[in-house]
């Protein structure tokens, strides 16, 4: 383990993130508002102690490819140093009585949770906001991946890094090499980006509002610049177009790029799409069976609604339209068992991922066919493509440890005080990237009344969800750490 | 540029490796999952798990937008049918492909040309043997190869402690080896490669690359203050497909040589073709055998078997019985730097000569001949300067040139050309460049800039520099 390499790597990330910082102080100028003293304070300090970093750690010796676990390694530091530095903007600029605030808004945004602790969003000045709603928005795509496409030298063991970001039990590779994959992900996010924007603007709201709100849909993110979040607009067109665009977001980015090159049939066929937009539609469908008649009296408002909330939890953006803590039971047993599910691998989303789910399911009918055929040569496949033996194991080993970690934070954040709903669906909603649980930190609520201790669980549980565990994980196995 | 490369084996490994650092854009198909995993992990390419033979997988490799196939997989009729189908999905296609067996050598030309539409069918054990000769030619030296049509020729030898050129400033060379000219290109010390300056001391134990006439050779090997120990009893161990084609070689060269073969059929078969050469049935590392043969009278010992760990120990032992020079042909890459450790000679591999020929072939019409040098960390390549070139018509001091790249030879017609910072390029002139890997890309992409520009605009005094196909 190089670990001066490791930190002349992050130093340089550090350095692109606080460049970012540039995008909200151009709004803070345009605005004219008190945030742009911190966000200059802050980008300053991040370049610097970017810059430190990289210039201390020179001249180490960088032949030969980034390793397995230097990759993964890498990846958490990068990903830990952005989420505190990414705090800077709201420390400075005052809007949190403790730094823990600012760390958890941090976390909460480039891990595109959408987990607030703002009582009240709309008094906070425009820069902050927007910096609020771009960490979601690097973070979707990530960092990691961002600089994967920016930085020319990451090429070799790039791989090993974007296997670490890149959700999803098996990562592909759209060309040849990494940099050139890395910058078509990109170009399709911004692609979509844009549109979505441009639909938004169309639909009433200003370009500050349109971004923000497409960072938020398109990282699956939920931070809103209203206490209301979508419900604030209260207009069927906005909710369908965010509705539309979190179900994009959702799917797997290599399948919207086959899509734009005019291969939709690839998508169509892919059987992890399939199931999401199957589960999609079919959740919407008893949803709005369900809440019809008993919270809305039109069958299409109870769509619209029903609809924009599955995509939400689904997808583990985590916007709203409705308290959904007022639906029958029914309807909130299915939008918690989103809440597990997640997105596509390969997406912006959350979650334990439609693509582990199919697989487990897959290999649990795989069991009662060999009951039924014991002879039976079996192999288990995804469409034409068979699934590894090694394959299976890293999900099963992923779902464990998901699982155990799940429940080792929901005792830990139980013991600060926390009743049960509220520690149980805060820390579903933390690992799951997705913002919004139930109880205490429902739609309507926030996480500002959270103890500091559990919100720091809640961090740690937001950064193992989005890198998916095993990059966070391993950095606490002393094994890690043997030559 | 992309390229597909069928075969993720030594051969498909190492050319991916460099295509990688010269930024190409590389696909690997493989039918292993295994040597798939390794490539993914550590090179970045994109791969494709299946057989290179199938239109299907050569489709979603990309074939199409593809501008170059290496068939290099150690199956020739798989290579030969992922060409059959390239050509059919494909046909703008170049084409290259790896074969083996000695059957269908005589049939190369008529395969490439008219059957397959392949640009070139590397047949590695030809160049091996070539080496083999040239070490055999003058065996005082570590490596040799040749440029210019064989006029120049670029040498590895190793400075002895005692040697007169021990401790000796590289601007006072010429002192010493007056009219006969010699560029020393690197020096490898302490197994770092070093592009050394005109005060720079040479060091015993230093390993020079230097290039000089093909002629003068003999002569600079006696500057270095050794004897010259010419080479004309040959022991081959191993009688095999490139062990039979040596020995047959050296036969029409008139060298003494004997074959060792284990086998009994092939034995008898050897001694059916080889006229003069004297075949013997049994193992390479039979010590007996050997000692009966008096090893210690032969000049050379080459082990050409197909198992490089029973090539090693022959050659151990042989040197322990006091055999002068060994060679051992080898096929792990991991395995070469170990070897001369444990002081064997020289190494021969047809997977690198594989390497080679292809990697030379790829840079074809930019580069006329390349060879790597040093483990891969620097190479040595010749290419021609065009009539506005920008190494024309200025004296090299003047020029802006990579500072780890270095001009070590002039050809003009005839005539060969040791620089100095005075000299100046004329068009049409043969150029032998050594650059290090980090900067042969600057060397190639700075004269690849040149060459658009060739079209685009022409500013005078811009001149400007473009490679020729040979």
């Amino acid at each position: 383990m190089r670990w001066g390499f490791l930190l002349n790597i992050v130093g340089l990330l550090l350095v692109c993130i606080g460049l970012t910082m540039l995008l909200p102080l151009g709004w803070a100028l345009y605005y004219q508002d008190e945030s742009r003293l911190p966000l200059i304070v802050s980008l300053a300090a991040t370049v610097a102690a970017g810059g430190l970093m990289y210039g201390l750690t020179r001249n180490q010796d960088y032949s030969g490819a980034i390793s397995h676990r230097e990759g993964m390694a890498i990846t958490a530091l990068g990903w830990l140093a952005t989420c505190i530095f990414g705090a800077l903007p709201f420390y400075f600029g005052g809007v949190f009585p403790s730094p823990i605030d600012c760390l958890f808004e941090s976390f909460s945004g480039f891990t595109t949770t959408g987990a607030s602790v703002f009582t009240d969003v709309e008094i906070v000045p425009k820069g902050l906001l927007f910096w609020r709603s771009l960490t979601h928005w690097l973070g979707g795509m990530g960092i990691i991946v961002l600089s994967l496409a920016i930085l020319p030298f990451l090429g070799i063991g790039g791989m090993q890094l974007y296997k670490a970001e890149v959700p999803g039990p098996v990562v592909d590779k759209l060309r040849p090499r990494i940099k050139d994959t890395a910058i078509i992900l990109w170009q399709v996010y911004i692609l979509f980006s844009a549109a979505e924007t441009a639909l938004l603007m169309l639909g009433g709201m200003d370009l500050f509002e349109a971004l923000c709100h497409t960072f938020g849909t398109m990282a699956t993110g939920g931070f809103s610049t209203k206490n209301a979040s979508i419900a604030y607009y209260a207009s069927a067109y906005i909710d369908g177009v965010i509705t539309l665009f979190m179900v994009i977001a959702g799917i797997n980015f290599t399948l919207h790029f086959q899509l734009l090159r005019g291969r939709p049939l690839i998508m169509w066929r892919d059987p992890e799409f399939r199931f999401y937009l199957g589960l999609f539609l079919g959740f919407s469908l008893i949803i709005s069976l369900s809440v019809y008649r008993t919270a809305y009296d039109s069958l299409g408002g109870s769509l619209q609604y029903a609809a924009f909330q599955v995509a939400s939890i689904l997808t583990t953006t985590g916007y709203a339209t409705a308290d959904y803590e007022l639906w029958p039971p029914l309807a909130q047993c299915i939008l918690v068992l989103c809440m597990f599910i997640g997105g596509c691998a390969g997406s912006t989303g959350g979650g334990i991922k439609c693509m582990r789910l199919l697989l487990l399911i897959k290999q649990a009918y795989q069991e009662l066919f060999r009951l039924i055929h014991p002879r039976a040569v079996i192999r288990l496949k995804l469409g034409e493509q068979v699934v590894s033996p090694e394959v299976m194991s890293s999900i099963w080993g992923f779902f464990l440890l998901w699982l155990g970690l799940f429940f080792i934070s929901v005792f830990v954040v139980a013991a600060t005080g926390v009743d049960v709903l509220t520690s149980f669906s805060s820390v579903l909603a933390c690992i799951g990237n997705i913002g919004p649980g139930l109880g205490g930190v429902g739609p309507t609520d926030n996480y500002a009344l959270i103890p500091p201790l559990a919100k720091g669980v809640l961090m740690l549980c937001m950064l193992l969800g989005r890198l998916e565990i095993f990059a966070v994980i391993i950095l606490l196995v002393p094994e890690f750490y043997r030559k | 540029m992309r390229i597909v490369i069928v075969g993720a084996g030594e051969v498909g490994f190492h050319i991916a490796q460099r295509l990688v650092l010269e930024k190409k854009e590389v696909v690997v198909i493989d039918k292993d999952e295994t040597a798939i995993a390794r490539l993914m992990e550590r090179l970045d390419v994109q791969t494709m798990q299946g057989s290179g033979a199938s239109p299907k997988i050569l489709l979603a490799a990309g074939i199409r937008e593809a501008q170059i196939l290496l068939a290099v997989t150690d199956n020739d009729e798989a290579n030969l049918i992922a060409c059959i189908f390239a050509n059919l999905l494909a046909p703008k296609l170049q084409k290259i492909v790896r074969l083996r067996n000695e059957d269908y050598h005589e049939y190369q030309d008529a395969l490439a040309k008219d059957i397959l539409d392949v640009s070139l069918v590397a047949n590695p054990d030809y160049e091996v043997i070539q080496t083999l000769l040239r070490l055999i030619e003058t065996p005082d030296v570590e490596e040799i190869s040749d440029f210019a049509g064989g006029q120049i020729r670029l040498v590895r030898k190793k400075l002895a402690d005692a040697s007169p050129l021990n401790g000796l400033q590289l601007l006072n060379l010429p002192r010493i080896f007056q009219d006969t000219r010699i560029v020393i290109g690197a020096i490898i010390r302490n197994e770092q490669l070093i592009i050394p300056k005109g005060d720079d001391r040479l060091q015993g134990g230093d390993n020079l690359y230097f290039v000089c006439e093909k002629n003068d050779l003999r002569k600079i090997i006696g500057l270095f203050g050794e004897k010259i120990h010419p080479v004309k009893n040959i022991l081959i161990v191993g009688g095999g497909k490139i062990g039979y084609r040596l020995a047959q070689t050296l036969d029409r060269l008139h060298y003494h040589t004997k074959v060792v073969e284990k086998d009994p059929v092939r034995s008898g078969y050897l001694s059916t073709r080889l006229h003069r050469t004297i075949v013997l049935q049994g193992d390479g590392t039979d010590v007996e055998l050997l000692e009966q043969e008096n090893i210690r009278s032969m000049d050379m010992v080459i082990a050409m078997t197909g198992d490089e760990e029973l090539n090693i120990l022959s050659c151990l032992l042989a040197k322990r019985l006091g055999a002068p020079k060994t060679v051992v042909r080898i096929n792990k890459f991991a395995y070469m730097s170990l070897v001369k450790t444990i002081g064997i000679d020289y190494i021969v591999s047809t997977r690198m000569a594989a390497v080679n020929s292809i990697l030379r072939f790829i840079r074809q019409g930019k580069i006329i001949s390349t060879v790597a040098i040093a483990g891969e960390e620097a190479e040595v390549l010749e290419a021609v300067a065009q009539d506005n070139s920008a190494i024309v018509g200025a004296p090299l001091k003047k020029l802006k040139f990579p500072k780890a790249a270095i001009i070590l030879c002039i050809i003009r017609g005839e005539e060969v050309i040791i620089p100095t910072g005075e000299s100046i390029i004329q068009p049409r002139d043969h150029l032998v460049i050594m650059a290090t890997r980090a900067t042969i890309l600057q060397v190639e992409e700075s004269l690849r800039v040149k060459i658009n520009r060739k079209n685009s605009l022409s500013l005078p005094g811009l001149p400007k520099v473009t490679w020729e196909r040979s």
